[in-house]
């Protein structure tokens, strides 16, 4: 394991050397807000990626983290896209005043989802674009053709937005950066600041280009 | 209509033409096989008496000043780029079916503007020398019917109507098929679509089942996506080399007229030009053109390559070009002093616009809570243009969890011991409650037929999970988790 990572190192060192141009353009991150991926991610969203969230368990704070990004976009005067493929999204769990900068796309399934998600991460208005698919079938979910994942990456690759999907299992095939929520919340964090709520959260770094898999406690 | 075909008769022949200015208004056939056997595949009208499959020998006789040519790949492939590019204008969903011919899934797209765009678009490629016809349909099949019949944009919008005269021919039955059918007296496909289908399968099988529904317009199948360009250069080599600046600016004009598309197909304008000439002596003259103001505009371009070419001397002939467009986003709106607008706001309203097409106008906005503490009152609308500063720090900042709602709610039967949750079972969720807190009672419109009260709960299960449970008058059901 330790000699193929080194491998793959090394693979990545040799192509940025021979093709300088196809590097990825360092273009900043978004800060989520959340300490634990904010930490793993190396300070935020990265811009022009897609990164994974996976939510393996109920209530281990999927929600808290878009309400996180909410926040932290209203303070920094971003648009943002919340693409929710099984239409979970409650505003009247979020102050109104951090809606008014968000774009909330009901979709009815997820093929609306993908066909929403592959018009907004091109449009160059979104600092950051969710694609929520906690709650679709998994049945459909498995039988999404590579070609869509592929596609989504070069088009968020060909601007500036930051996408997040969140997922219920490891769906995103080559996805930069995988994260993985997995230590549920108690009835005693509702009393709790949701920034404290936040901070706590499990996270766990499942795949990255940059660094091999770690634990990072919440 | 949901599918656009793209499709360009003779394509390899107007291929050919689009390429060499000195074919222009001269007869020009295309020709396969060699010596005796060659034949003409393609003709230019101005060959008058020469169809295809003549032969070349017997079509210079008819045609004395003909000029045959052989099939030119160089030229096919950028005049497929052409039209590829000019199907991404259309949609981002764009297959490229085959020589000549793009289908477009247009799922989102705005019906007005994209018939509006289809006419621009077949004006346009006609003047880059690619005269396409432009059929649109509820199906890949019947749009590509109608690109057949298109002069040169056809919209089917009754689509019996439509296919009703239309040859036999047209669905592409097997010999036997249509020697079969010519025995019924079919003719047209409106006469095949007018047997029933399960008599026309018990008849011709599988493959005339097939074949009543390509005759129906009524065959769908998943298009393959290509991707849009993702650099915006050409080059084109000289064979001879060439000494004037005649054969450069035609090439020129070819080029940025695909470019400009392809620019445009994938949102974005050139920020800077850079031109090469290959010289035949190995050498080469380069220059970067940054534009004045950033655009798709081919005329724009070409005035200042031109300016520049005119005075350019090289030491040796010219043996190739290249033309390389620096993509950048469309010029950004000045932000006012105290907000922050959209950056692209044609992009943004006409990308809504589409994604509302897609999910449904009342699906798509932004939420914006109603006066009223009814669970889940809200109403959605139309993004504000720039994004507002928060107000000040809120008194109650949020605490806990966020609610993620299930819509509708979950059903479900809960014992309550002590007044308290004590254990869920329902369909989704079953299991013991090891803690709850509530109940919070809210009620409203008293005063009107549609009153409401509802009492809700936070409940933990024992196997995880924190969800927000609600009981009414209709019984218990799960409003949310708590996430």
């Amino acid at each position: 394991m330790h000699g193929s990572s080194h491998t793959v190192s090394a693979l990545r060192s040799l192509l940025s050397a021979r093709f300088p141009e196809r590097r990825h353009r360092a273009c900043g991150g978004v800060a989520a807000s959340v300490g634990p991926i904010d930490e793993a991610l190396g300070g935020g969203l990265p811009a022009g990626r897609l990164t994974e969230l996976v939510c393996e368990a109920p209530s281990v704070g999927g929600q808290t983290v878009v309400a996180r990004l909410l926040a932290a976009t209203q303070a920094a005067r971003q648009r943002i896209a919340l693409i929710d493929g099984a239409d979970g999204f409650a505003p009247g769990s979020v102050p109104g005043d951090m809606l008014r900068h968000l774009v909330w796309v009901r979709c009815g399934g997820p093929e609306q989802a993908f066909a929403a998600a592959d018009i907004l991460v091109r449009d160059g208005n979104y600092a950051v674009v969710i694609l929520d698919l906690r709650g679709c079938a998994e049945r459909i979910l498995r039988r999404t053709p590579t070609s869509v994942w592929y596609r989504l990456q070069r088009a968020a690759e060909a601007g500036t937005v930051a996408v997040l999907v969140q997922t219920s299992f490891a769906l995103v095939p080559a996805v930069p950066s995988r994260l993985v929520l997995h230590g549920p919340l108690s009835l005693g964090d509702c009393d709790v600041a949701q920034e404290a709520v936040a901070s706590r959260l499990s996270v766990r770094m499942d795949r990255s280009h940059a660094e091999a898999p770690r634990e990072l406690a919440g | 209509m949901r599918y656009v075909v793209l499709s360009v008769p003779d394509f390899c022949l107007h291929s050919l033409l689009r390429g060499d200015p000195a074919l222009a208004g001269r007869p020009v056939g295309l020709v396969a096989g060699e010596g005796g056997k060659a034949r003409v595949t393609e003709a230019s009208s101005e060959a008058r008496g020469v169809t295809a499959g003549l032969a070349a020998t017997l079509a210079m006789s008819r045609c004395p000043g003909i000029v045959l040519r052989p099939r030119d790949p160089e030229a096919e492939t950028e005049s497929h780029r052409l039209l590829v590019a000019a199907a991404f204008t259309l949609s981002p969903r764009v297959e490229s079916t085959g020589a000549g011919c793009c289908t477009v899934d247009l799922q989102g797209a705005d019906p007005v503007r994209t018939e509006a765009l289809m006419r621009l678009r077949a004006a346009e490629l006609a003047g880059a020398g690619l005269p396409v016809r432009i059929g649109a349909g509820e199906t890949p099949v019947l749009a590509s019917y109608a690109a057949r019949c298109a002069q040169p944009v056809l919209i089917v919008r009754d689509p019996a109507g439509f296919l009703g005269p239309l040859p036999i021919g047209f669905a592409e039955p097997t010999p036997e098929q249509l020697g079969i059918l010519r025995g019924w007296g079919i003719a047209t496909l409106g006469a095949l679509t007018a047997l029933p289908k399960a008599e026309v399968g018990r008849r011709l099988g599988s493959e005339g089942v097939r074949l009543w529904e390509r005759a129906a317009g009524e065959a769908t199948r998943a298009l393959r996506h290509v991707e849009p360009a993702r650099s915006f250069a050409a080059q084109w080599d000289y064979d001879p080399p060439v000494e004037s600046t005649e054969p450069l600016f035609f090439k020129l004009r070819r080029f940025a007229e695909r470019i400009a598309l392809e620019l445009r197909g994938s949102g974005f304008v050139a920020e800077k030009l850079s031109l090469t000439l290959l010289l035949e002596d190995g050498a080469d003259h380069r220059r970067e053109f940054r534009l004045p103001e950033p655009g798709a505009d081919v005329e724009g371009w070409l005035r200042v390559l031109s300016s520049h070419l005119c005075g350019v001397r090289t030491d040796a002939r010219v043996s190739g070009v290249r033309l390389v467009a620096a993509p950048a986003r469309p010029p950004e709106k000045q932000d006012g002093l105290f907000d922050t607008g959209l950056r692209d706001p044609a992009s943004f309203w006409e990308n809504l616009a589409r994604v509302a097409a897609i999910v449904g106008d009342d699906r798509v906005g932004t939420p914006v809570p109603a006066d009223t503490h009814r669970p889940d009152a809200f109403a959605l609308e139309r993004p504000a243009e720039a994004v507002p500063p928060a107000d000040a720090p809120l008194i109650h900042p949020p605490c806990g969890p966020t609610l993620r709602r299930f819509r509708p709610p979950w059903p479900v039967r809960v014992a309550c011991d002590r007044g308290a949750p004590a254990r869920i079972e329902g369909g989704r969720l079953d299991g013991a409650v090891c803690a709850a807190i509530g109940p919070w009672k809210v009620s409203g419109d008293w005063w009107k037929p549609q009153a409401w009260a509802v009492e809700t709960w936070h409940v933990e299960l024992s196997g995880g999970g924190l969800y927000q449970l609600a009981r009414t008058d209709e019984g218990w059901c799960v409003e949310g988790m708590l996430d």
